[in-house]
């Protein structure tokens, strides 16, 4: 909408069954990619494809965690409840028949089993702790049985104990399903996360996600505008072959070993593919 | 009480003000888990020109006000989509100069209108046969809408960015809830007044909003208190010689004070000594136990 220009030169191809972190500082545009990826955002230019379709045409094909913060905490629902939520369809939701509030209560169900909250369906939500409270999200995007989960920041207000467990359930997930998940906490990029995303107006895929210096990039607020985040701080205090495989070839003046892929593909805006590899 | 219901009017400010709960608990609930609570009250005071221009013209006043009150929403509800960062400013202006205009035009009615204050404060006592069952058609036809579009509602009442990704249409709902609102609003304005509209819808709902455990839940808890203070605020009214729609008013507010004051549910799984202060502790303990 004539705005400022937040993402330009981004190229991402996910191949099916990835677990991608999107990482970024503030107001760098990782949540832009998100919207972009939902269809709530169109882009000034370029192609998008997800899941082999437009962005916004796939329903209940992608699962969607937004940010917690937009949920109010007291607001009067059931476990159950906001479970059920995740099978709304697209357009108007006529009043359902029986038969119909049946099949997706078992639905329901099943995604609480599957998130370990199957026993806590009839509760408030409200009387659930904040962990808790991101699993019952979570199954609220999954009780739809998708194909592309997308979290917005799932784990800024969980506590580290409760975030170990999130991200064994996110492993679990990734099992059946491509995950897209941003974030700010670099603690979890370890374990589960199998490709990393340095998004900051442009966009640097890497496809290896042994990148702990990153924690500094964060705390630091390095200039990020120069280059790949990543590879400014690995080039510090960090040796340089915790990075495997790098997309931007003007980054380390190709001293080092890196990826095929050039960001100067053509493309304008982020291109997501669901292609199968 | 009793000898009171004999008289016709009675019975009709009893079945306003049971009408306007209904329609206060269903509007004031989705008002309130909406946050647009500030919204309502500048259509609610931007209703004031509908009462004016009714005036002025010589026409009927609720059919006018609903009207004016409806455009004056969707004009509002307009403003919060498409240009957020001054939404409250600009309601701020519609809200003022909506009470303007209606004064104005009050002012160049001729004849004096001794029924001005009468929509300020509200005349439960005086509401014609007609009223009512415009009043009951009203409710009838809102009562339908958040039937037929209750999932989308709700979806868009929780979670706005999740309802828009999944394609909810969450401008239509949002348009809907606000044309809504003004309907509710001008019934309302027939029983307390436009000054204490805002205390009925949003009293009742948020006392509901902590105990009901679903949104339709939530709706039907709040229509039974609101009823509750009507009946006992123009019970009260009747008995003590006071005004009606602010004796409506302060037992709703006695109520809220209580419904403050007595603890909410404890959480079921709570360890035995854990108060329902020691919130985040607790919770961490239940955590770890799931957990396990």
């Amino acid at each position: 909408m004539g705005g400022v220009r937040v993402l330009e030169q981004v190229n991402l191809t996910l191949p099916r069954g990835d677990f991608l972190a999107v990482l970024g500082p503030n107001g760098g545009g990782k949540s832009t990619l998100l919207r972009l990826i939902l269809g709530l955002l169109r882009p000034g230019g370029g192609q998008l494809r997800v899941l082999g379709a437009a962005p916004g045409q796939a329903g209940g094909r992608i699962g969607f965690l937004p940010q917690f913060t937009e949920v109010s905490a007291n607001f009067p629902i059931t476990v159950l409840g906001a479970v059920l939520m995740g099978l709304v369809r697209p357009g108007i939701s006529w009043p359902r028949g029986r038969a119909a509030r049946r099949r997706e209560r078992e639905a329901a169900m099943t995604a609480l089993f599957r998130v370990g909250l199957a026993e806590h369906a009839e509760r408030r939500l409200s009387d659930l702790s904040g962990g808790q409270r991101q699993r019952v999200f979570i199954a609220r995007a999954i009780v739809s049985g998708p194909e592309l989960l997308l979290l917005d920041e799932p784990t800024a207000s969980v506590d580290g104990r409760s975030r170990q467990e999130f991200m064994a359930l996110l492993a679990e997930l990734n099992r059946d399903m491509t995950i897209v998940m941003v974030s700010h906490d670099m603690s979890t990029v370890d374990g589960c996360v199998k490709s990393i995303a340095c998004v900051n107006r442009t966009l640097h895929h890497h496809d290896d996600s042994r990148l702990t210096p990153l924690i500094f990039a964060e705390a630091t607020g390095a200039d990020l505008v120069a280059g790949c985040p990543v590879e400014l701080l690995a080039h510090g205090a960090v040796p340089h072959r915790v990075v495997l495989d790098h997309d931007n070839p003007d980054c380390c003046g190709g001293r080092h070993a890196h990826g095929p892929k050039a960001a100067s593909a053509g493309s304008q805006e982020p291109e997501k593919g669901g292609r199968a590899s | 009480m009793m000898e009171a219901l004999a008289y016709d009017f009675f019975r009709n400010a009893l079945y306003a003000g049971l009408l306007a709960s209904l329609i206060c608990g269903v509007i004031g609930s989705l008002v309130v888990v909406n946050r647009i609570v500030f919204l309502a009250g500048g259509v609610a005071h931007a209703s004031y020109g509908g009462v004016g221009l009714a005036f002025f013209l010589g026409l009927p006043v609720l059919p006018v006000t609903a009207g004016f009150s409806t455009l004056a929403a969707l004009c509002m509800a307009w403003v919060t989509l498409f240009s957020r960062e001054r939404a409250d400013t600009v309601i701020g202006v519609l809200w003022a100069a909506g009470m303007a205009l209606g004064i104005i035009l009050l002012d160049l009615t001729p004849g004096y209108n001794s029924d001005l204050m009468s929509y300020l404060f509200g005349s439960i006592l005086a509401v014609p046969d007609s009223d009512l069952w415009l009043m009951a058609g009203l409710s009838a036809a809102v009562l339908v809408l958040v039937a037929l579009f209750s999932r989308g509602l709700l979806v868009m009442s929780f979670d706005v960015e999740f309802a828009r990704s999944r394609g909810v249409p969450v401008r239509f709902l949002h348009f809907l809830l606000m044309g809504m609102t003004a309907l509710c609003v001008v019934m309302v304005i027939r029983v307390v007044g436009l000054i204490l509209v805002m205390a009925l819808l949003t009293i009742p709902p948020f006392m509901a909003e902590r105990r009901a455990r679903s949104l339709p839940g939530m709706m039907l808890l709040a229509g039974c208190l609101s009823a509750v203070f009507c009946v006992a605020g123009l019970y009260l009214s009747y008995a003590l010689d006071l005004t009606c729609g602010a004796t409506i008013i302060a037992v709703a507010c006695v109520g809220f004070v209580i419904s403050l004051a007595v603890p909410q549910r404890r959480r079921p799984i709570a360890p035995a000594g854990a108060g329902p202060q020691g919130g985040e502790p607790v919770a961490a303990q239940i955590e770890g136990r799931v957990g396990a």
